[in-house]
């Protein structure tokens, strides 16, 4: 039996609450906006062509693994990244690491998971947990979206990590495995700010990403209700809402957890100008958030909207308007 | 963020945990806060459950009139789609869409149902009915 001292802490984003407190463990404190802002989490983009829950897909952050992978290189961290074809060998290998003394990161599927809220299984593969120990058939978790530790058994948790389906994990597991003594943040935050600068604001000619995604998004919006239906138009919002909400965003999207970086970041800088546009990225932040407001009203009368999809576009063209203000801002940091 | 569960949830068993989140306030700062769930997001996930639960229905009662095969049932009774299927079976999409129909569905070979059986975690004998 093999029970590490793992400290658990809640957080808003699973990617990021792993990835701050498996540093933490290596006795590095770093906190969940740092490791998201660095880790260049912001994304927006608009999938048409990939239905997820039979609606089209909207993401409000960068692939699966990126946050982690990222933020390691910048610091100069040491990791270990392993994904397995045979279950089996991926659980044996997970017990010898956590044999070392090191607690593992997992990419799980969330619809399998027992100890998970009901309201939350369905099928979504890009969920993340550590795993700190284990004794015969049961393996002690930490998932940051719960408030307590969790246990998950063997036979369940060889079924989480291989889950099928769009970004299917593969049994993908990850540990730190050597943290240096002195890390310098203040190039890896200018690094992390300028890539996700370029990611919302720089792309040429492909419309589905950043800003444009945005825009993209609103315009497809005001011909929804035509070209499908009331019925079928509040489910689509919905699952638009429903990625900006409910899978694991702390709110908004992630711009809360934006807007919270650059404070920290203007600190550790010292640069004045970024806690300006940390007070705008909150302005913007509750715009989004008022705009889900607004959406799931229309979703709640099911179809007879009472707040129309032009309004609801336009509320986004707005968001899109002021994140393209910021972000150009962003750009220019040295 | 609302102080305690609220009647939005059709479940008994929805929104009982109690989540971190993020928010802003004209001043400035920026705070962490553990609540549950406030309306407007209980109504877009319920809204999701509500979708899933009626294209449960539809499809049993399309297996009752013998119009599709189990299997189109129990797909949805697990939340998946024909992509998703495909890939926990081992067989490929065509071949899944194909099995919908019930003349084929009724001679498959035994090897085919326990790949479908243990993808969705029953056994043969429920797979041929729908309960």
């Amino acid at each position: 039996m093999i029970k590490l001292e793992f400290e658990h802490r809640q957080a808003g984003h699973c990617e990021n609450g792993v990835t701050s407190n498996l540093l933490n463990y290596h006795q590095y404190k770093i906190s969940e906006p740092m490791v998201f802002g660095i880790g260049a989490g912001l994304f927006f983009s608009y999938l048409p062509f990939m239905k997820m829950q039979h609606a089209p897909t909207t993401t409000f952050r960068v692939w699966p693994g990126m946050i982690f992978d990222r933020l390691t290189k910048e610091l100069g961290i040491q990791t270990v990244i392993l994904k397995f074809r045979d279950p089996r060998e991926s659980m044996t290998k997970l017990n010898e690491v956590l044999d070392q003394g090191y607690p593992v990161g997992l990419q799980v599927g969330t619809y399998n998971l027992t100890f998970f809220p009901p309201e939350y299984r369905m099928h979504y593969n890009m969920h993340n947990m550590v795993v700190y120990g284990y004794d015969h058939e049961t393996y002690f978790v930490s998932d940051t979206l719960m408030e307590k530790l969790v246990e998950i058994s063997y036979e369940d948790l060889m079924r989480v990590r291989y889950a099928k389906g769009t970004f299917a994990p593969m049994g993908r597991m990850y540990y730190p495995t050597y943290v240096p003594k002195e890390i310098n943040l203040k190039p890896a935050i200018i690094n992390g700010i300028y890539k996700t600068a370029n990611n919302m604001v720089g792309v040429p000619f492909f419309p589905l990403i950043g800003v444009k995604g945005i825009r993209y998004l609103a315009r497809q919006m005001r011909k929804w209700e035509k070209k499908l239906g009331p019925e079928k138009a509040s489910y689509y919002l919905g699952q638009v809402l429903r990625m900006e909400e409910e899978v694991g965003t702390a709110g908004a999207g992630f711009r809360f957890i934006y807007g919270a970086f650059l404070d920290e970041a203007s600190r550790v800088l010292n640069q004045e100008w970024l806690k300006e546009l940390s007070i705008e990225m909150g302005e913007n932040a509750n715009k989004w958030r008022e705009f889900s407001y607004y959406g799931s009203r229309n979703c709640k009368k099911r179809g007879k909207a009472d707040q129309s999809y032009d309004f609801l576009a336009d509320m986004l063209m707005d968001c899109a308007d002021r994140e393209e203000k910021i972000f150009k801002k962003l750009a220019k940091i040295k | 963020m609302d102080e305690k569960p609220n009647p939005v949830y059709k479940d008994e068993r929805y929104g009982q945990s109690r989540e971190l989140s993020y928010s802003y306030d004209k001043t400035g700062n920026y705070e962490k806060t553990v609540g549950f769930h406030g309306e407007p997001d209980r109504v877009i996930i319920q809204q999701a459950w509500d979708h899933f639960n009626e294209r449960i229905t539809e499809a049993k009662e399309k297996v009752l009139a013998g119009k599709v095969s189990p299997i189109a049932y129990y797909m949805e009774k697990n939340l998946v789609d024909t992509l998703s299927l495909s890939m926990l079976a081992g067989i490929s999409i065509w071949r899944v869409k194909w099995h919908f129909r019930p003349r084929v569905f009724n001679r498959l070979k035994t090897k085919t149902l326990e790949k479908y059986a243990s993808a969705f975690n029953i056994t043969v004998e429920e797979l041929k009915k729908v309960e």
